[in-house]
């Protein structure tokens, strides 16, 4: 009798622990990384580099300043800061000064992770409060000029700034200025290190689903909605669909960050609101505004995700809902 | 002692904007600039001291029930005054100001010392509370101020430091974040210090040591 453990639930355990699981998104990250660093050259690995390391070194530095015991901090390290760096440093231009990932990578770690407890207590996603920071605190070096990708790398005279596709041509209605296949690939698409190479961005969510990390539901749900909801903003017109769902950050926000655990609800059917609004709400905001929303929309319904897990419950099993008692005497 | 009670009250341990957190519309809207800032909690603690003697000196004239239309009426009276002499004498700081200087009058600073002090005690200490209430104000909002102008627009009282900018601390979102970063490092702060002293007094009087509670985490 002694060989029987009594614990309280969960009494059926896997293997996938919080640090294999981060493990395994920050390696499905390296094919656009690599894809980024390929198409916009050294300056992107540097920049990658820097918001990745500052990241690490901040949720370091913030436990050491809590005086937590060495031993304890490097046993809870588990990739989540290398992914928030990753994910900054992929939301960023490949020009941008060293100070954008840094501040960013800070801001994310320390103001929006390590103050509300860490790891899971997190209330939005690191990664998408730090590009937004950035985007609001370096407007004019972000959002003015984006840096268009070197796609011969050794002619550097090719290297132009410009609008992105998506803010550019996109949004105006213009849709012969670039072809599917290109914004696909991400050859001559310019935009920010990680959101370029949408087929890598795939690859590495494909892997995810194959390791079981991600639902495919999920990212396939916000894309559809928004692809749809461009196509009926735009008078149902279809050609409208792939170049909207190609372009800007949406893939990189779907796949990588809108699914995040912690900042996403716990049901099935609360995943399906919360992906469904994320998606209507990034096409009409598009629409409105012409500038790319994905980030803001990614906030603004990681901040519902508490309100939709408190009225949408899983069933507990075996539960019959009540029958309404009809009121006699009518 | 009272006074020396008044003047820490005000200051530190019921600071109207970082203890209480009172008063927050106005921080919020005018911390862009150390200067505004600072005209602001002037103007307040003109408003304070002077509505808190008024407040006092009629403390048993004005009926119990109509006391709150009462106040906000002695109120009103001098935020005019502040307006008009604003609008004549610093018309940049009038303009700046806006809205934010007739709602100086809701302001829950001044009703909470008219209401809570100053309606009970002697006109003496309520000018006393209302001059260093006003003065506590004004210092939190000057640090928040000039945290805001150096990050936001590299600027201190007007004065350009450098061309380094972070936008977001110029804007909305980046006041609520610079006030509630002041907030936990002034509790974090103000906490050390009074556990401190309540230990050195201890020791001074050689009784055990009882630590209290935080307040706050």
């Amino acid at each position: 009798m002694s060989s029987l453990i009594y614990s309280s639930s969960p009494h059926v355990r896997c293997s996938l622990t919080t640090k294999k699981i981060m493990l395994a998104v920050a390696i499905a990250l390296l094919p656009a990384c690599i894809a980024g660093c390929i198409f916009f050259g050294w300056s992107a690995l540097l920049v990658l580099a820097l918001s990745t390391v500052t990241a690490v070194a901040s949720e370091f530095v913030y436990l050491l300043i809590a005086k937590k015991p060495i031993d304890y901090i490097l046993k809870q390290f588990d990739y989540t800061s290398v992914v928030t760096g990753l994910l900054i440093g992929m939301n960023l231009t490949a020009n941008c000064p060293w100070y954008v990932p840094v501040l960013a990578s800070i801001f994310a770690i320390v103001c929006v992770k390590m103050i509300f407890g860490g790891t899971g207590k997190n209330l939005v996603n690191p990664a998408i409060a730090g590009r937004i920071f950035a985007f609001i605190s370096f407007g004019a070096t972000f959002g003015g000029s984006w840096l268009a990708p070197n796609v011969d790398a050794i002619n550097a005279s090719t290297i132009v700034t410009g609008a992105t596709p998506l803010s550019g041509s996109i949004l105006a209605g213009d849709l012969s200025a670039i072809s599917v296949v290109d914004l696909l690939l991400g050859t001559g698409v310019s935009g920010v290190i990680g959101e370029t190479c949408k087929l890598a961005l795939i690859a590495g969510g494909i892997f995810l689903v194959v390791i079981g990390v991600i639902n495919f539901r999920w990212p396939l749900v916000y894309v559809a909605t928004t692809g749809l909801v461009a196509v009926a903003l735009n008078g149902f017109d279809f050609n409208v669909f792939l170049p909207s769902i190609l372009s800007g950050g949406l893939m990189l926000g779907a796949i990588f960050m809108a699914t995040d655990y912690v900042t996403s609800p716990n049901t099935k059917l609360g995943n399906y609101i919360y992906f469904v609004a994320c998606g209507v709400l990034t096409a009409v905001l598009r629409h409105a505004t012409q500038i790319e929303m994905v980030s803001f929309v990614i906030l603004i319904m990681n901040l519902f995700v508490p309100l939709i897990d408190k009225y949408i419950v899983r069933r507990p099993f075996g539960y019959t809902r009540p029958q309404k008692q009809q009121k006699e005497g009518k | 002692m009272k006074i020396r009670d008044i003047m820490m009250d005000g200051l530190f341990r019921q600071n109207p904007t970082l203890k209480l957190v009172l008063g927050v519309c106005s921080t919020l809207a005018l911390t862009t600039s150390a200067f505004d800032s600072f005209g602001m909690g002037i103007a307040v603690t003109f408003v304070l001291v002077c509505s808190n003697v008024i407040v006092s000196l009629l403390r048993n004239v004005i009926p119990d029930k109509v006391r709150i239309p009462a106040f906000v009426l002695v109120i009103a009276t001098f935020v005019t005054i502040v307006q008009l002499f604003l609008r004549k004498y610093v018309n940049a700081l009038y303009a700046s100001f806006g809205v934010f200087l007739p709602l100086i009058v809701v302001n829950c600073i001044i009703l909470g010392r008219a209401e809570g002090f100053a309606s009970k005690n002697k006109v003496g200490f309520a000018a006393l509370d209302g001059l260093f209430m006003g003065l506590g104000y004004t210092w939190a909002m000057v640090l928040i101020g000039g945290i805001r102008e150096i990050l936001g627009y590299g600027t201190f009282f007007g004065i350009k430091l450098w061309d380094f900018t972070i936008d977001f601390f110029a804007s909305q979102a980046g006041a609520f974040f610079t006030y509630g970063i002041v907030i936990a490092l002034f509790v974090l702060v103000w906490n050390a210090i009074e556990r401190s002293q309540k230990l050195k007094k201890a020791s001074a009087n050689d009784a055990p040591v009882v630590e209290e509670q935080k307040e706050e985490n």
